[in-house]
Order: structure tokens, then sequence, then C-alpha cells
């Protein structure tokens, strides 16, 4: 990784200059007509897209903006990261999805909680290319993440683990996998978890890749099975798994938000763009609903944008990130139902989809059913709507020692 | 926010919060003069506080979070009118109605056209709608409806004849004008042509902006006001807020409040100094059309949420419904915000 140029490091600490380098950067490097080149395809001509994607950020310096300064492309401050994601989404680029665990989750929980050695052994094989999954949801823990039951048993200078996970987003081409287990189940829910850092191809890991409704495979099932994996492989001590799991789930600080509500804010022209081509486009009623959806995509870029100041100046509280989630969760609903009424009995009529093409790809019916991943992945609406009366309304939380009457 | 503003706020807020909850024009006007509060968006170099519009709409804010009654806005609408204009005696003007004199502006668009045959005076025709307390006012602002003049029209004389139009919300007052072949003088007419088109621009645009944030504050006010009675009322033997329904729908109205404040702050920024251009037109009629939607969201489950008490007349809810009704319909005539949005993108694209 010494050879990894370092192009960036000269616009500093300076977002306008970067805008410039970055906006002249995908001009060139924006791979010319991806849309059509993933049409239809399987999940290989994806991950070969992804991988050409990924090296060619990571040699521009822009796949790492938010490791630390002694990393290639790293030491950029939150204004400059925006920046980079902006650019990205306005120039319709593909989503980094396949390296993104790696680049965000796993790396940002390396570096916090990490010890040396795991440091040098996994974060430059994360710029080599090295893909990582997140082992955290379970089939009965979901939005209740202190559920986990997969259990790890210690035997001498190994834990050996038992169980399954769900929802793992392309866990079947991942290396490694941030995986949460129990291995205490005495007292809190919360103070028996481990983390630990798992390698896939150990013996005993089954992976099985979900058919979701939309006929994408973009997550999978693990199964283990008296899977060994090192003590060396935790990080954090026993016992801290909640702690760690909460810094892996922040360490987007809101990035992703900021790069979907703009992405949704260009998508506005390819709804007018496909009003014209249906020859609907004078049709009042999907005019109205048209100009009534503008002004919630702009308040949810303004929502994600403030979300992230809140972040650079530490001023955010309780309650915000959810405000950000629910209402792009609920904007990019509605985005999708109107793309359905605009393309009418045509829209229905089944098209291939595009692999990784983002969440308001032109094809409706897809982009709808795929929008259910905003409002149940990553605390599902009705959670964030909980946190939101609890935590920033100030409403009473339900007693736990509820039975049924 | 600057730190200036944010205290020029806070005090406002301070001030119109020991006033109570809907208190009239006749109590909060006196305070409007006296405070000063007039001159909050007048440049400094006219003698303002140079706050913009981003300063006016904060303090739109605090009136519509207090349900108050001083005609604020058509009388910041006019001053803003007289700012821009730059006419050579601005200065008394100013001196005037920031001080005295009331001068009024239609918090909607009515009929009105201006025949101006020379070597005659320009005549005025035709009706102006939603003008809030006229009868107090010395002037008021109109612009012919095809926005070639905007003039200041003395209301005390013959050719002027006011209606009152009692609406459902007793917060603001409004008077229908019905102008006859009224004659103008020469003087009173602010911009014509395309200075006057400009300054038509920006008096909409100021306007949206208004309503948003009059709307912004009174859906927060009253979304507070109903989460702490749900906290406090008892039923089943625990407070109405332990309830899961009750609380999503609380919730979910914070979101859209949050959207309209955050798109509010937003389009203030896109909008900039130019009031007059294009891009500030769009900022304002999101902000308008998110902000208003949200508050009558807000205001329409409030009511039920609070149950009984909320149809009770001596309880507060009905002040902030009545509000959020009426400005559904202020603005721009016919319901077109929607409209209006989706032809811009839809030309643009």
């Amino acid at each position: 990784m010494d050879q990894i140029p370092i192009p960036t490091m000269t616009t500093g600490g300076n977002p306008e200059a970067l805008r410039a380098e970055v906006r002249a950067w995908l001009q060139q490097n924006v791979p010319q007509g991806w849309r059509a080149a993933l049409t239809g395809t399987g999940q290989d001509a994806f991950v070969d897209a992804q991988r050409d994607w990924f090296q060619r950020l990571v040699k521009a310096g822009y796949a790492t903006p938010h490791w630390s300064q002694e990393w290639p492309g790293g030491g950029r401050s939150l204004a400059e990261q925006k920046v980079i994601f902006e650019y990205v989404a306005r120039a319709a680029a593909p989503r980094l999805i396949l390296f993104f665990v790696a680049l965000y989750h796993a790396a940002c929980t390396v570096m916090e909680w990490g010890s040396e050695e795991q440091k040098r052994q996994h974060l430059p094989g994360i710029l080599e290319g090295r893909v990582w999954c997140q082992g955290f949801s379970e089939p009965n823990a979901g939005s209740d993440l202190a559920a986990v039951r997969t259990r790890a048993e210690r035997r001498g200078d190994r834990y050996v683990i038992n169980g399954q996970k769900t929802w793992s987003t392309l866990a079947q081409f991942a290396d490694r996998c941030l995986l949460l287990v129990r291995t205490d189940s005495s007292g809190a829910p919360q103070a028996g978890l481990t983390y630990l850092l798992l390698d896939m191809r150990s013996k005993g890991v089954s992976v099985r890749p979900i058919e979701q409704i939309t006929g994408d495979d973009e997550f999978a099932e693990i199964f283990f099975d008296d899977v060994e994996v090192p003590v060396s492989d935790r990080v954090g001590e026993e016992g801290q798994g909640w702690a760690v799991a909460q810094s892996t789930l922040a360490s987007e600080r809101g990035l992703t938000l900021v790069e979907l509500t703009q992405r949704m804010r260009y998508s506005l022209a390819r709804i007018a763009g496909i009003m014209r081509e249906r020859g609907v486009v004078d049709d009042p009623a999907l005019r109205r609903d048209l100009g009534r959806l503008i002004p919630k995509v702009h308040a949810a870029c303004a929502l994600a944008d403030r979300y992230l100041l809140k972040r650079i100046e530490g001023t955010e509280v309780a309650g915000d990130a959810s405000i950000v989630k629910l209402n792009y969760a609920r904007t990019l609903r509605e985005f999708t139902l109107l793309g359905q009424r605009i393309a009418g009995l045509q829209g229905q009529y089944q098209e291939p989809f595009i692999r990784g093409g983002g969440m308001e790809t032109g094809n409706w019916p897809f982009d709808f059913m795929n929008s259910y991943n905003w409002s149940i992945a990553g605390g599902s609406d009705e959670i964030q709507r909980n946190i939101i009366a609890e935590r920033m309304l100030g409403m009473p939380r339900e007693p736990k020692n509820w039975t049924l009457a | 926010m600057n730190p200036e503003l944010i205290e020029l706020r806070d005090s406002a807020r301070q001030v119109l919060g020991e006033s109570g909850l809907g208190a009239s024009e006749h109590q909060t006007w006196p305070l409007v003069l006296d405070l000063g509060w007039l001159l909050v968006a007048v440049p400094e170099d006219l003698g303002g506080l140079g706050q913009g519009l981003a300063g006016a709409c904060a303090f739109y804010t605090e009136f519509g979070r207090r349900v108050a009654g001083a005609p604020y806005v058509p009388a910041m609408l006019a001053i803003d009118a007289i700012c821009a204009a730059g006419r050579a005696d601005r200065e008394d003007w100013l001196q005037r109605l920031t001080t005295r004199d009331y001068v009024t502006t239609p918090l909607a668009d009515g009929e009105l056209t201006l025949t101006s045959s020379r070597p005659g005076k320009p005549r005025l025709s035709g009706t102006a709608v939603a003008v809030p307390s006229a009868d107090k006012a010395s002037h008021v602002l109109v612009a012919s409806s095809d926005g070639d003049c905007v003039a200041l029209v003395p209301l005390r004389q013959g050719g002027v004849e006011l209606r009152e139009r009692p609406t459902w919300d007793r917060s603001r007052r409004l008077f229908d004008l019905r102008f006859t072949g009224l004659e103008l003088e020469r003087d009173m007419v602010l911009a014509s042509g395309s200075a006057a088109q400009a300054l038509c621009r920006r008096l909409a645009t100021h306007r949206d902006f208004a309503l948003a944030a009059g709307a912004v504050g009174g859906a927060e006010a009253l979304l507070d006001l109903t989460v702490d009675y749900l906290k406090t009322r008892r039923q089943f033997g625990r407070p109405l807020a332990l309830f899961q329904a009750l609380k999503h729908r609380c919730a979910d109205l914070k979101a859209q409040v949050a959207a309209a404040e955050a798109l509010l702050q937003d389009a203030l920024q896109r909008a900039g100094e130019a009031l007059d251009g294009a891009a500030a037109g769009a900022a304002g009629r999101e902000a308008r059309l998110l902000a208003c939607s949200a508050y009558a969201h807000v205001a329409e489950e409030a009511l039920q949420l609070h149950g009984g008490i909320g149809m009770t007349a001596e309880h507060h809810c009905h002040l902030f419904l009545k509000r959020a009704l009426l400005d559904q319909h202020l603005g721009r005539g016919g319901n077109r915000y929607d409209l209006d949005l989706a032809d811009a993108l839809l030309a643009g694209a």
C-alpha cells in the first residue's frame, strides 16, 4: 500500500477547492453506461464492477476520507467528506455497497477498539479490497439487537460459535465478518455480548443468500456450526460487545443519508423525464403529486445536512438521527409510489432491475419494494418513532413487566 | 442564526410569552412599536437592525408560536417594499411606519387594475382581499394584478370601501378593500414597469416565507402543548402519553415539523439576498407549502389527541387550528403552490 498515491492531500482542509477537484475526477472516472451494463445481470458482474469502482476511488483517495491522516486519502474533515458524498451523488455514480461495511463499520471499529496488532492485520487489507460483512441481526434479533442469541463458548484460547445471523449485506462475498455473539446469558441482555472479527473461511461457516421479493439477493444468512475463533480476534473485552457495536453503528455519522437524500434530489429530474417519456406531463393530478413531493425531498436533504453539521459542531441530541432517517424513509416511499403512478400499467410489466443502481432506478415496483430496506433496516420506522417520542418528546417508556391480560 | 438575532428572538419570545396565547392586536401591537420590532429587517444604513429576511422570519415564528394578534406580517411587508423601492423620501416613510402609522398589505392575491391614461393620474379599480386590520391603517400597499404597478394608497378617503370579513381565525381581522376608479397621486406609486414586477416578486416571496415561518412556530408550539397534555391526562390508570399508538402519531408530527423547519432555514439560505429572483421564489414556495401543510396536519391531529377538552372554546387548541386552516388559503392565489413547483421542475428537466 506504500505505492498508493495521495493526490488529495494538496487541497488540505478546503472544501471549496475539493469541490472542483472531485467534480473533475468524477467526470473522468465514473464508468460510462454502468447502469445499462448492470441491468439484468448476475451478482458476478456487479461484484466485478464494484471492485473496479472501489479501486479507482481508493487510488484517488476518495474511499477513505474519514480515515486518519496517516492513511492514503485520510484526515479529511467531515465537511470535506460531505463534499465527496454530495458530488458522487450528483454524478449519479455507483454506490460503494460491497465495500461499505469494510470502509466504515470494520475500519472505524478496529481503529477505535482494536489492538495495534489487529490494526496492522486488518486495515491495509481493507484498502486492498478485502470485503467485510456485518453479523449483528438474527431471526429473533432485528430491531431488538440486545436479543442476540448466537452463542460463543470459551474453550482455552478459542471461542466456539453456534447459531445464525441474517440480513448480512453481501455476506456471500465477504472475507471477514463483524460478529456480535452472546458469551453470557445471566445478566442484562446487553451485558453478555462480545464482539469478534471472524474469518469467513473458518470451518463450520456457511452462507446462504436470501432471495428477496425484488429478485435481488444482496443479503444473506450466515450459519455457524462449531466455528472456532481465536480469542485474539476479539475486539474489546468479553462482555463489551454492546459498546463496540454502538461504535460500529455510529461510524458513518450521517454521511450515508446525506448521500442518499442528495441522490433522491437529483432523481427528481429523472421523474420529470419519465413523465415526459410516458406522455403524462400534462396530467394535473400527477403534477400536483410531484409538486407536493419536491419540498419533502428538499426537506429530507436539509435535515441530513443539518444533522451532519450538528455532528461536526458536537451539538447532536438524542433523536436527531431518528428524525433524519424516518423522514428519509417516508419520503422515499412516497417517491417510489409516485413513480409507480406515473409509470402506470406499463410500469407493472416486469423488466430486469439494475444491480446496485440506488433507490430510484426508475424500475418503480422494484424501487417501491426496495424502499422497505430503509423503513425496516437499521432500526425500523417504528423504532425511530419510539426514540423520537421517548427521547425527544419525553413521553414515557412502556413498562418492562407487562403481561398479556 | 447570528448571536444578535438569537438575543432579539429570545427577548421577543419572552415578551410575547408574557402576553399569553392568542393575545389580541390591542395588546400586542404596542409591543411591536415600542420594542422596535419593525426594524428587524430594515438595512442598517437606513437605521434598521439589518437582520434581513432570516431575521424577520425568526420574529414571524415567534408570533406564530403565540398566535399573536398584532398585524406584524403586513406591516413588515409594507416596510420591505419601501426599503426596496429606493425612494428619495423613504427614510421619512420608515420613520412614520416604524413608530406611528400602520400600513397594511394584503395576505392573498386580489383582483386589481390600474389604468393610467395620460395626462391624468393612474386610477385604481378592483378588490384587495385578506387585508389585515385595514381599519387601523393609514395606507395599504397594493400591486396591480398584472404586476406593473406597486403603490401606497391612503385609506381615509372617498373611493375606498372597507368591508370587514370575519374569519374563523380570530387572531387576524381581515378586510376586503374595494376601489372604484380611485385616483392615485403619482408620488404614491412605489414602482412601475419592470421595477414593479421585480418588487411584486420580492413581496410574494417575502409573504411566502412569512407564512412558512409563522406556521412553523404555530406547529411547534401546538405539538409541544399536545404532548404536554398527553403526559398529564390520565385514563385507564395511566398517562395517555404511555400509549404507543399516540406516541407514534406525535413522533410523526415531530418529524414533519422538524422537516418544515429545516426546509425553512435551508430555503432562506438558498433565497439569499436576491429576493426577486426565481431561486428565491421557488425556495419560498417550497417553504410555504410544506410548513402550512405540516401546521394544518398538526392542528388536525392535536384536536383529536386532546379529545373533548379540545372542542371547548376556553381551551387553546382551536386558536391554532383556525389559524392553520386560514393559513392554507393565504399567499399566492389559485391553490397552485404544488403545481408551480412541478412546473418549474418540468420546465428545467
